[in-house]
């Protein structure tokens, strides 16, 4: 159980930001590249608990890192929102609001249609 | 939302893993088909109030794709890329629908057009690539609806530094 639970979480995006300290590390990434001494310090977490939660982020491809000399920096990733955006956007809210535009859309093709005939 | 199950007519074999969106229009299904089939009309309705498409490529036949790029309003592009795997006019239509040709993630949408008095009932039939992806988004969906506004600030914070990454 613990695997499986612990598989879902580094795999799904919307496991990884369930996780308020997930959150608050998207967030204080906003404003910049840091190393993970820094988001430890920052947000008042071990940097191992810090480290594990990056991985995380980094897996779901929200964060994204890069060696500078000496040590790695963490920065967002826009790619893994994608997801999110399908879903809190909303996959159905996307495609009924698609359809209200597709029927207004089609009522000035009807409307043309019939002047057209008349 | 419009959850599966209720009222769905018979249940698929994969109904654990799909989103079913239906709406009713005040037109011939004709008409209704035709906004599919070209890009002049779909540019015109596709995508929520506030986005836009630009077509690098447009073929509608079977097997014949749409290779666009939809633009949201906060200014984030979106790869998007279709391929028409099934054309019965004017009943129905099947495609794939992915970020790029041959996306591992791509999933498959079928739109029926059913004729209702004189208006058209559109269902769309949305297939998800595995029962857990689809299943997680329907129980999350509420959580997820609550953070919306952040996520949302958070999507635009992104955008905004992916945007000055480019530039900078």
């Amino acid at each position: 159980m613990a695997a499986m639970a612990r598989a879902a979480t580094t795999s799904d995006v919307f496991n990884a930001i369930a996780e308020p300290q997930r959150r608050e590390i998207l967030a204080l990434l906003r404003a910049g590249e840091r190393p993970v001494t820094e988001v430890a310090q920052e947000l008042g977490m071990t940097q191992p608990g810090a480290s594990k939660h990056l991985r995380v982020l980094r897996e779901v491809g929200l964060v994204r890192d890069r060696k500078a000399g000496k040590q790695r920096l963490y920065g967002l990733d826009a790619r893994g929102l994608r997801p999110v955006h399908e879903w809190t956007g909303g996959f159905e809210q996307f495609w009924n609001e698609s359809f209200d535009r597709l029927d207004a859309y089609v009522q000035d093709l009807k409307q043309a249609r019939q002047e057209r005939s008349n | 939302m419009s959850e599966t199950g209720q009222g769905a007519p018979a249940q698929s074999a994969t109904a654990d893993r799909e989103i079913v969106i239906s709406r009713v229009i005040d037109a011939p299904r004709e008409l209704v088909f035709e906004a599919f089939t070209e890009v002049r009309h779909l540019s015109r309705w596709w995508g929520p109030e506030g986005f836009t498409t630009t077509t690098r490529a447009f073929e509608f036949r079977v097997g014949g794709e749409w290779d666009f790029v939809m633009h949201g309003p906060d200014g984030t592009d979106y790869q998007e890329w279709i391929r028409w795997t099934e054309i019965v006019p004017p009943e129905g239509i099947a495609l794939l629908h992915g970020e790029y040709r041959g996306d591992p993630n791509a999933f498959e949408s079928v739109l029926a057009f059913a004729p209702d008095g004189v208006a058209t009932r559109i269902e769309m039939r949305t297939v998800f690539p595995t029962k857990e992806l689809r299943d997680e988004a329907v129980e999350k969906y509420h959580a997820i609806e609550g953070g919306r506004q952040t996520l949302g600030n958070l999507a635009t914070y992104v955008t905004e530094i992916v945007r000055k990454g480019v530039e900078g």
